[in-house]
């Protein structure tokens, strides 16, 4: 056994961390990469699937190497959370990935990170629910979770993939939203995704975004400087700057501060810190939506079904288009609102009905609906029908 | 009586903590003032670490939850009960730091202990300090996982379970250095945690600790100064027994009489692996 494990691990350390050019692999994988190519140093989780190939892919990438990471295999995955949060403390770029029972586990250090702007990345990998549910089929019944799941108000920027290729590029978005804006990042993705082979590419030049030192570096992304009084530059233990943080509310130096004014002015800034650069964020993908009288809202693996339902509706003369939200939160509202001027609206969803809930409050007419929960992605023949239906 | 002039009073560990959030939260008669001297010494003194770039002071909820702030250096308050993972992730990502965590018995081994049985199994190279008073203080004296057998809290009045015995539960999970003190140790605490710091693998301190105004008052040891002489006469120091004995309960128990207070402390080192 400890050969084989011997011969194992020569073969893994010609592997190169980082990789470019074109590749066959997983959602997962894609996800692992692009978290390899943002400069991912730590990562701490536990084993769930459908997230688990996230862990197993890093854990070959950057422990048998040379300079290794950090790599952990908790005891649970509200250790998991928490030990990230340690990790990105000390300046350190650091991850997990989960699905739905640890996602709930997880809510506690979301509350945590959220609140003393800590950056991190979370890739959370849907399957059916509630409970242990169907952890080898879709979903998508954390949307609301990943917004409203740990207590009190918070805010935290979530990323949805439709394709292998969004899997990478997200993922690097979302360590770049991390770092920029001192703040932990959702990327939601789904069992479909998690699995599915598709051929992506990895380019040559890509901004990768890292935290400000005080006094020292400040942050452009995207050609746009952050600024400091909305994100204060972060210290990071061991730099001889104190820098102490707590659950509890408190000011700007992290100390414990429970007067109403600064309370107020902390979470307004929490909020506002998000939604100020929210132009700068992976904006919606709007296809065939001109000349349509149907408009489909639909994300993650769920997307690539209405979108094969718009190709193939508009062959029977249909005039439908679609609209998919990257970012889910903050929700792209206005843009949908203008999408959706003068059309009619389906949400398509792998839930009984958590997408509608935004779309709905955006825009204030009837909204149709497929919540669909049978373990796989709604086919496009269902969407059509539902469409001919809208039409009638 | 002459007029006490408060501005001229100066503090001995005055460089050491955050002079404007202070005082702190803690009672009259409590234990974690004395308990974060110590640590504060033993760092820097013993260990001779600088408090500006070498330390992290890691804390959970509760009264003593509030320790990390109190300290000088840098620091994390986090959610209840997970010091430990928050330790384990800082440490593992920067190893040149030396990481205490100073927490109390309701945080580190109620709902933070599988995250501690895990660290010690996994030999983390941290150092956690229990300060065990036997109660949840914060929330007004419900009973923890150390609260002693008839004791009175509000939340088991005269029915209280068996406590954990904190040296044992360590020593089983793999603890690489494992003592048990009283706060009225200060003297020997320094050094020991000087010790602590230098083992390699989880170092663990089983801090006992008096929380007189909650728990205390009613079960035997109702002013700061009792508490001290109660210590003080209850204390047993045994020796570590090279032969891996130390497991044996009658060794390691603390006795407590709810009229009284502590009977029997046993205290001392109980396995100092090498460093």
């Amino acid at each position: 056994m400890k050969k084989v494990m011997n011969n194992m691990s020569e073969q893994i350390q010609t592997i190169p961390r980082k990789l470019t050019g074109k590749h066959l692999g997983s959602g997962n994988e894609a996800v692992a990469e692009g978290a390899l190519t943002a400069g991912l140093h730590a990562y701490f989780g536990y084993p769930i699937t459908p997230s688990t190939s996230i862990m197993e892919h890093i854990a070959k990438k950057i422990v048998y190497v040379e300079n290794p990471g950090v790599f952990l295999q908790a005891e649970d995955e509200i250790a998991s959370i928490t030990a990230v949060i340690g990790s990105s403390w000390t300046r350190s770029k650091a991850m997990t990935a989960t699905s739905g029972p640890g996602f709930s586990l997880m809510q506690e250090g979301i509350g945590l990170a959220s609140f003393t702007e800590t950056p991190l990345v979370l890739v959370l990998v849907m399957r059916g629910g509630p409970s242990t549910g169907l952890p080898t089929f879709p979903a998508q019944q954390e949307l609301m979770q990943t917004h409203f799941g740990s207590h009190g108000d918070y805010l935290v920027p979530t990323l949805a993939p439709s394709s292998v290729q969004e899997c990478f590029n997200l993922s690097v978005e979302a360590f770049n939203i991390a770092e920029a804006l001192r703040t932990p990042v959702f990327l939601l993705s789904d069992q479909v995704l998690s699995t599915l082979k598709e051929r992506y590419n990895i380019p040559e030049q890509i901004e990768i975004i890292d935290r400000a030192i005080p006094n020292e570096t400040q942050v452009t992304w995207k050609g746009e400087n952050i600024s400091e009084i909305l994100v204060p530059p972060m210290n990071c233990f061991g730099e001889e700057k104190k820098a102490f943080s707590t659950g509890l509310s408190h000011d700007p130096s992290g100390q414990v501060d429970l007067t109403a004014d600064n309370y107020e002015s902390l979470m307004n800034r929490l909020r506002d810190k998000i939604l100020n650069y929210e132009h700068l964020f992976p904006q919606p993908e709007e296809y065939q939506i001109e000349d349509a009288d149907v408009l489909i809202v639909a994300y993650g693996s769920t997307a690539r079904s209405a979108k094969k339902a718009v190709q193939q509706a508009r062959k029977q003369g249909l005039m439908v288009g679609l609209f998919r939200p990257v970012t889910i939160w903050p929700f792209p509202g206005e843009k949908l609102l203008q999408a959706a001027k003068g059309k009619k609206v389906i949400v398509v969803e792998m839930s009984s009905g958590q997408l509608i809930w935004p779309v709905e409050r955006y825009i204030k007419v009837k909204v149709h609906h497929i919540g669909y929960l049978r373990g796989r992605i709604p086919q496009p023949s269902i969407i059509i029908n539902k469409i001919k239906e809208v039409l009638l | 009586m002459t007029k006490l002039d408060l501005s001229k009073l100066e503090h001995n560990f005055e460089d050491q903590l955050t002079s404007r959030v202070l005082p702190t939260i803690w009672c009259s008669g409590c234990s974690l003032g004395t308990n974060l001297q110590s640590i504060i010494r033993g760092i820097t003194t013993h260990a001779k670490l600088d408090l500006d770039r070498e330390v992290v002071m890691v804390s959970g909820i509760g009264c003593t939850g509030r320790a990390s702030g109190y300290v000088d250096a840098d620091g994390f308050h986090t959610t209840h009960g997970r010091a430990i993972p928050f330790a384990v992730g800082v440490k593992m990502s920067n190893p040149k730091l030396e990481v205490i965590v100073f927490s109390g018995d309701g945080d580190l081994f109620a709902i933070g202990g599988n995250h501690f049985i895990h660290a010690a199994r996994r030999k983390q190279n941290i150092n956690v300090i229990c300060n065990n008073n036997s109660t949840y203080g914060l929330t007004g004296g419900q009973a923890s996982p150390t609260s002693f057998v008839n004791t009175t809290t509000p939340t088991t009045i005269h029915n209280n379970d068996e406590p954990f015995n904190l040296v044992d539960l360590a020593l089983g999970a793999g603890a690489a250095f494992v003592a048990r003190y009283t706060s009225a140790h200060y003297k020997i605490l320094p050094r020991i945690i000087n010790e602590a710091i230098q083992t390699k693998g989880l170092s663990f301190i089983d801090l006992i600790s008096g929380c007189p105004a909650i728990y205390g008052k009613r079960n035997g040891y109702p002013t700061g100064e009792i508490m001290v002489q109660n210590f003080r006469e209850a204390s047993v120091e045994i020796g570590s027994i090279e032969d891996g004995s130390q497991l044996q309960r009658e060794n390691t128990e603390v006795l407590f009489d709810p009229g009284k207070g502590y009977t029997k402390i046993p205290v001392g080192v109980f396995r100092r692996e090498e460093k």
